[in-house]
């Protein structure tokens, strides 16, 4: 897809110091054509970008060891905030005299971006209609802005903003800051969408999104905004309903104002995570829009937009320092947004919520290593990451860590807060909070000049100054103890009942300190006993890691009769205690509040545990409790062998949800009650786990399970049941049972071979999925479930594995939840049947999915459930596949960090730190090496029939002019259409020159011809014009190598789509402008005009404007440029 | 004599067979041995058609009289105008040989087949005279609707729309597989037990999953239940224990719906999403209007 957006930035530096020469900025995939300083000057400038080939000086490498130094490298060699860039300007000398300490440089930047891979993403639905009825749209993603402008990429350096955005007037552009104005071009065809961010905020926090949006103001608060895709109104007024609720406890919260004039959401389609929070606006998923009749996405929705507006406050307004400082940046509004769930979805919920979280914290530590929350600074101790805790990937620059590495932090900085919350008391960790929006606010408030604006980014030292000033107390401890050291505490408990004494021996032990992501803890450790009398708490002192203790136990044992058993919670129940022993401890808690990053191992005898999940009224102690009861088979089995008659179950199923006249036929739905909802939802599902001594599902759930089905009836309902039939699929899936076969092994399974109840199953789901093709249910969960019910069948045997349906629902078009789960399917196949060319699909669409959503989706799910294991020689182990995820990593994903991280995990997943078994010994490598260098040489080759290509240009600019002329006698239908930075004819400039040429010389030049005019103002194409070496472009030399290898490998996937494009071509040739099938105009049209094309009266189409009067150092330092780069052979300079 | 004709008669009249033994009895006082079939039925056609004189005659002189029922003076009469002789009668009934004939055994009275009675019938209020006739069976007195009831039995309704329903969707889903292409579960050629209608992609892909269709809703009085429902005014405070706050984030209240809303619903899937059979049932109405 060819989508382009031409821009102009103009940068306000103040220098420190007078010899400053050279300015390094950031930018990636921009061509840039000219740098002017003050308007007057011309700089020259060099572009380098280490990301393109990051294994540059060690190509044969194929270890992730050695590949995640240099990434680090490459990450730092770019890095803002080591005073780095891609983009690198030297000043002129005759603009010597404009640097002066304390004056402003002001440093205009023309660019344009052509496709961009990563950062910007546009998303134009196939089809009729223009685009304005297709709802196409664009928007930003991530939070590199270096992706779509040049800029100082840092969260460290704040500045103001005035952003200026020329789009066709039937769409509307969403930007950060206040809308200023709008103002209709000369032509008045377009409109000019002006916006000011008077509050200091950084380019990562920069955000945009064009689109024909449909316009909401909160009824409740009129700085509030909301913009929705056409058609999605009413949904959207559903769902925004309670906004304002959460900025009103925010506000109550911390005490202070919302620290902007307004605030945007924009939903919007195909993104990659379901909010993104930026400067006054967040960028949320469409998929988050729901009408009243759907219950549970409610809950994910508000939860989703809270936690935007908690990082208006901080992560927007308060930014970090450093990277060290990411935890506080996503710990403090998880946090807040914690404390607003507590408040909507109550208490116990988000204890349960805690209670996950800290379980993947734990979990991901133990199977990668401790996760150190701020690792640049050693603790006090002096401890060092010990190797059992270290990453395959560096965690010094959020460029370089796993994304799964990001999220399970981000949970865990929110268990950081929250320990500290319980150290210090909420109501002081507010008031630190609100001491440092109030610095902010009022550093916010005044000029650059002042110095002040420090205040408005937050680091890991800070935030423990500011801890003491407002509390007194000394966090410098907690701090080193879990945000400078990693990993967690493991604590196994073992007690017994001493008669005698009547006491509880309890032993705490730490055995596992040894192993991967746990650490020794030393300090107060809570225990809790329930006893005969109620519950005790005692606070033990861990120093060792075998601690010892005596408990004497408050009450006698239970010779006393039957009494009420007091809970903590002030109840007091009644308890069947035969199954005890004479013990008065009913169960044992460790911990229960959470206030340690901890997992536990509590040996006591099943009835304890089954007490603990019958009367402990804490939800996590529940969950723990049925935890550990899977570890008791013998009482589920004991029950399967005695048990006669109908499930339990089912008998509490019917007494709940049965009619009352005919209890096994189902009650009309009524959802009015969440609890019974939930009930209902999950009731049918666990029964369907069932198994009688055969292994097989009860035959009586399984009919129970199809009258369901029948009986379900939603016609009387206020919700829609689309979750519950998805339930109800989800439970028939899980009866299904491996096929035990009759049949001798191998025989074609067909309709024949299935078994009665298997029938049943297949016709159940085979007709709510067709059903669902007419009456599609709210975000086709029923579909969903269905897929992965037709993979549960494929498993067992019962259907033949074969992978073309889940294909088809693969494909582009498909709704993401069906899609994502279509290549769950897919995934699942190719791990156990699948060829080569299924998992090299698989990797296609990885690479080239239009979505970002699906590709990154896809990774992770290569991730957790890979295609083969380590080091098996499976077949799919081959070494083209190394090779491909090696260029993928390596070079080709360079703009697009997060999935080249998710690569970088799926290479772990499947080979490793080391090298791949599968890549051969270096002696067969250099036999390879040779032919590579043949290959090498053919494509140094054909880069110089490129060159030669390019040395005719200005015959092929002359033509330009001709077309040019064209445009301006049929100038309506160049500008009737929507200027919306896209194009469908698809991927023009990745296709290298070279390949085309081979089968049409005349098209090559008519590509140029239309990229140029594409180019409108040709003056632009300064001297300096440059594609810069990630770009791929037709114009521009392009020496740098692993550029070329990317070619080669879009090579053979564009050919036939250059074809197609041929044709396109030739019409342009033929002049049948006027006659043009309108797509085709149209598209011509969005690609003439992608933003850039601009009416030759107003100057530039995307204008961002950087007003900044630097105070930090990065750009003052006159360092020249360093030699890391001028050893690059792949350097440019101009 | 064929065996027919002694069987219709025997089996049409029993009293002709009495008359035989009548007129048989006479013979054998007489002194006869032995008869003729043929002399002796002449004889019993001769005794009859005299007997019915007499009584025809009989009748003739008691309605004369104005009674209803005759007396032996009747019959006297009319054997007198008879020209008969009444002398000697006595002695004959009385002579000493006479043969007694057994009287004919009771046959047992056909059963009539009762009327159509339905309910019991009601005892006659006490303002009405004993005597006259009791009321007839109620079906003949009573208002009955002249439609049929409706099945009231709630499990035989909810198994009859399930039915329905299911049947429904069976029928549209199976002609869509038949009409539109479709993926194959096996690897056979046929597809014609378990076919997929194939999926096809849309764009954009969100907008029919997050405006569904399956279900029509009235989303305006959805919204009104929902602002009434989170009313708090007159709600009494509810007592919160301290975990186990349960937030109702859409919580309503129930609300009637029209007793036929479901089929009504239905109508509308139909319609909206098949307009093809949507017009063949208008075809067919139409029909049966025009056939009307």
């Amino acid at each position: 897809m060819l989508d382009k957006t031409r821009g102009f930035v103009e940068l306000t530096i103040v220098p420190l110091k007078d010899n400053l020469r050279c300015i390094r900025l950031n930018a990636k995939q921009c061509r840039i054509y000219r740098v002017c300083l003050n308007d007057q000057y011309e700089a020259n400038f060099q572009y380098y970008d280490p990301f393109l080939d990051i294994c540059q000086t060690d190509p044969n490498t194929r270890s992730l060891e050695v590949f995640s130094q240099y990434h680090l490298a490459a990450a730092q060699k770019i890095d803002p905030d080591h005073n780095s860039g891609e983009l690198q300007i030297q000043l002129p000398d005759e603009a010597a005299h404009l640097v002066g300490e304390g004056r402003g440089l002001r440093i205009g930047i023309e660019f344009s971006l052509e496709s961009p891979q990563g950062g910007m993403h546009f998303v134009v639905p196939e089809g009729e209609g223009s685009l304005v009825e297709k709802s196409a749209h664009m928007f930003t993603y991530g939070h590199s802005a270096r992706l779509w402008f040049p800029c100082v990429d840092s969260y460290a350096e704040p500045c103001t903003w005035k952003l200026e955005f020329t789009v066709d007037e039937t769409l509307i552009a969403v930007s950060c800051g206040e809308l200023v104005d709008v103002v209709f071009t000369p032509d008045h065809r377009r409109k000019t969408f002006h916006y000011v961010v008077n509050t200091p905020a950084c380019a990562p926090n920069m955000a945009l999104a064009i689109g024909p949006f449909e316009t909401y103001i909160d009824p409740h608060m009129n700085e509030v905004t909301h913009y929705c895709l056409p058609n999605l109104m009413q949904i959207l007024k559903n769902t925004v309903r309670y906004v304002h609720e959460a900025f009103g406890f925010y506000e109550e919260t911390l005490n202070t104002r919302y620290p902007y004039p307004c605030y945007k959401q924009v939903f919007v389609d195909e993104t990659e995570d379901e909010v993104t929070a930026y400067t006054t606006m967040s960028v949320l998923s469409t998929h988050l829009l729901h009408s009243i009749a759907i219950i549970d996405q409610t809950y994910l929705s508000r939860k989703a937009m809270a936690q935007a507006i908690a990082e208006q406050f901080f992560g927007c307004f308060i930014t970090m320092q450093n990277w060290s400082d990411l935890w506080l940046a996503k710990g403090i509004p998880d946090y807040l947004c914690g404390l607003y769930a507590k408040k909507c979805f109550g208490n116990n919920q988000y204890r349960y919520w805690i209670h996950q979280e800290l379980q993947e914290v734990v979990s991901y530590e133990e199977q990668y290593g401790g996760i150190v929350l701020d690792p640049w600074q050693p603790p006090a101790s002096g401890a060092r990451v010990e190797p059992k805790d270290t990453f395959y990937f560096p965690v010094r620059n959020v460029h370089t860590m796993s994304p799964r590495y990001i999220e399970v932090m981000r949970k865990k900085s929110h268990l950081v807060l929250r320990m500290l919350e319980q150290r210090i008391g909420q109501e002081l960790l507010l008031q630190v909070f609100n001491k440092q929006l109030s610095l902010a606010s009022s550093a916010a408030n005044t000029k650059i000049g002042n110095g002040l604006w420090g205040q408005l980014l937050l680091s890991t030292n800070s935030f423990v100054k500011a801890i003491f000033t407002v509390t007194g107390k000394h966090m410098a401890v907690f701090v080193d103890q879990w945000v400078r050291t990693g990993g967690h505490a493991k604590f196994q408990l073992t007690s017994v009942f001493n008669r005698k004494r009547n006491t509880v021996e309890l032993e705490i032990r730490q055995d596992c300190v040894h192993e991967r992501g746990i650490r020794k803890y030393v300090g107060p450790l809570l225990v809790q006993l329930q006893e005969l009398d109620g519950p005790f708490k005692h606070t033990l002192q861990i120093e060792n890691t075998v601690v010892k203790a005596d408990i004497t136990c408050h009450s006698k044992s239970r010779r006393n009769k039957k009494k009420k058993i007091p809970l903590w919670t002030g109840e007091e129940v009644d308890m069947d205690l035969s199954a005890m022993d004479d013990s008065p401890v009913l169960w044992i808690r460790l911990d229960p509040e959470m206030s340690l990053l901890r997992s536990t191992v509590i040996s006591q005898p099943d009835y304890q545990w089954q007490y603990q999940l019958r009367h402990e009224r804490d939800v996590t102690a529940q969950s723990e409790a049925i935890d550990a009861l899977h570890n008791y088979p013998e009482v589920a089995n004991a029950m399967i062998s005695t048990w006669v008659g109908p499930p339990a179950m089912l008998t509490i199923f019917r007494k709940m949800f049965g009619s009352f006249s005919a209890p096994h036929i189902i009650k009309q739905n009524n959802f009015d009650n969440l609890q019974h909802y939930y009930l209902q939802k999950t009731i049918p599902l666990a029964m369907a786990g069932l198994r009688n001594i055969h292994g097989i599902c009860p035959p009586d759930v399984v009919r129970f399970l199809l009258d369901l089905f029948k009986y379900n009836d939603n016609s009387k309902n206020h919700f829609s049941d689309n979750y519950y039939k998805a339930a109800l699929v989800d439970a028939l899936a899980a009866t299904i049972t491996p096929v035990i076969s009759v049949l001798h092994p191998g025989a074609p399974i067909t309709v024949d071979s299935l078994s009665a109840d298997t029938k049943l199953v297949l016709e159940e789901i085979t007709r709510v999925l067709n059903l669902e093709k007419v009456l599609p249910c709210y975000k086709n969960t029923v579909t969903v479930s269905c897929l992965r019910a037709i993979r549960r069948l494929q498993q067992c045997g019962h259907l033949p594995s074969i992978p073309t349906v889940f294909r088809a629902y693969a494909q582009y078009g498909q709704y993401i939840d069906v899609r994502l789960a279509a290549f769950e399917c897919l995934v699942d196949f190719v791990r156990v049947d699948g060829r080569p060319e299924d998992l090299s699909s698989l990797l296609t669409t990885v690479e080239s999915d239009p979505d970002p959503c699906v590709r990154h989706g896809l990774a992770r799910l290569l991730v957790s459930n890979p295609p083969f294991e380590r080091a098996q020689r499976h077949r799919l182990d081959t070494e083209a596949v190394v090779h491909r995820l090696w260029g993928n990593m390596n070079s080709h994903l360079s703009n697009d960090a997060r999935l080249r991280c998710d690569l970088v995990d799926l290479y772990y997943t499947l080979y490793g730190p080391k090298k791949p078994i599968c890549v051969p010994l270096p002696e067969i490598q250099a036999l390879m090496k040779q032919m590579h260098h043949k290959e090498r040489d053919r494509e140094r080759e054909k880069e110089k029939e490129r060159q030669k290509e390019l040395d005719i240009k200005p015959a092929i600019k002359l033509e330009a002019d001709e077309i040019k002329m064209e445009t301006e006698i049929g100038p309506v239908q160049s500008l009737v259409m929507p200027p919306l930075v896209v194009d469908r004819r698809d991927d023009l400039l990745p296709v290298p020159i070279s390949s085309i040429k081979e089968e049409d010389v005349k098209v090559e030049v008519m590509h140029s011809i239309i990229t140029d005019l594409t180019e409108d103002k040709r003056e632009f194409i300064s001297d300096n014009a440059v594609a810069l070496p990630g770009i791929p472009g037709t114009s521009g030399p392009i020496g740098f190598e692993p550029g070329m290898f990317r070619h080669d490998v879009s090579d053979d996937l564009g050919a036939p789509k250059a074809k197609k494009k041929k044709k396109d071509k030739k019409k342009h040739k033929h002049k049948h402008k006027h006659k043009h099938s309108k797509d085709k105009s149209k598209d011509k049209d969005h690609k003439d005009k992608s933003v850039l094309s601009r009416p030759p009266s107003s100057t530039d189409h995307l204008k961002i404007k950087e007003e900044t009067r630097e105070t930090l150092s990065s750009f003052s330092s006159s360092q020249s440029p360093s030699e890391d780069i001028s050893n690059m052979p792949t350097n440019m300079s101009f | 004599m064929s065996e027919t004709t002694e069987k219709f008669e025997s089996a049409s009249d029993a009293r002709r067979r009495v008359l035989n033994i009548a007129v048989s009895t006479v013979l054998l006082e007489t002194g006869f041995d032995a008869t003729d079939k043929m002399s002796l039925e002449t004889l019993t056609e001769i005794l009859q058609c005299f007997l019915t004189e007499v009584g025809n005659s009989a009748k003739g002189y008691c309605e004369l009289s104005g009674r209803v029922e005759p007396v032996l003076g009747d019959i006297v009469m009319a054997l007198i105008n008879m020209g008969i002789s009444l002398q000697g009668l006595e002695q004959y009934a009385a002579r000493p040989n006479r043969h007694i004939i057994q009287p004919p055994q009771q046959a047992p009275a056909p059963k009539t087949p009762a009327m159509l009675s339905a309910g019991s019938k009601a005892k006659p209020a006490p303002h009405i005279p004993f005597h006259l006739p009791p009321l007839p069976d109620p079906h003949a007195y009573i208002r009955t609707p002249t439609h049929k009831q409706p099945v009231t039995e709630y499990e035989a309704i909810r198994e009859k729309a399930a039915t329905q329903k299911r049947d429904i969707e069976k029928a549209l889903t199976k002609f869509l597989a038949k009409t539109s292409e479709t993926h194959n579960l096996f690897n056979t050629e046929d597809n014609q037990v378990f076919p997929l209608i194939a999926c096809k992609p849309t764009f954009p892909a969100y907008l029919p999953c997050l405006l569904p269709t399956d279900q029509v809703f009235d989303f305006d009085e959805l919204e009104y239940h929902f602002q009434v429902a989170n009313r708090t005014e007159d709600i009494p405070t509810e007592k919160k224990g301290k975990f186990n706050i349960i937030y109702k984030p859409q919580l309503l209240p129930v609300v009637s719906v029209p007793n036929n809303f479901s089929t009504h619903r239905w109508t509308v899937y139909l319609f909206v999403t098949f307009p093809i059979l949507y017009n063949i049932l208008m075809t067919l109405q139409i029909l049966k209007f025009a056939c009307v």
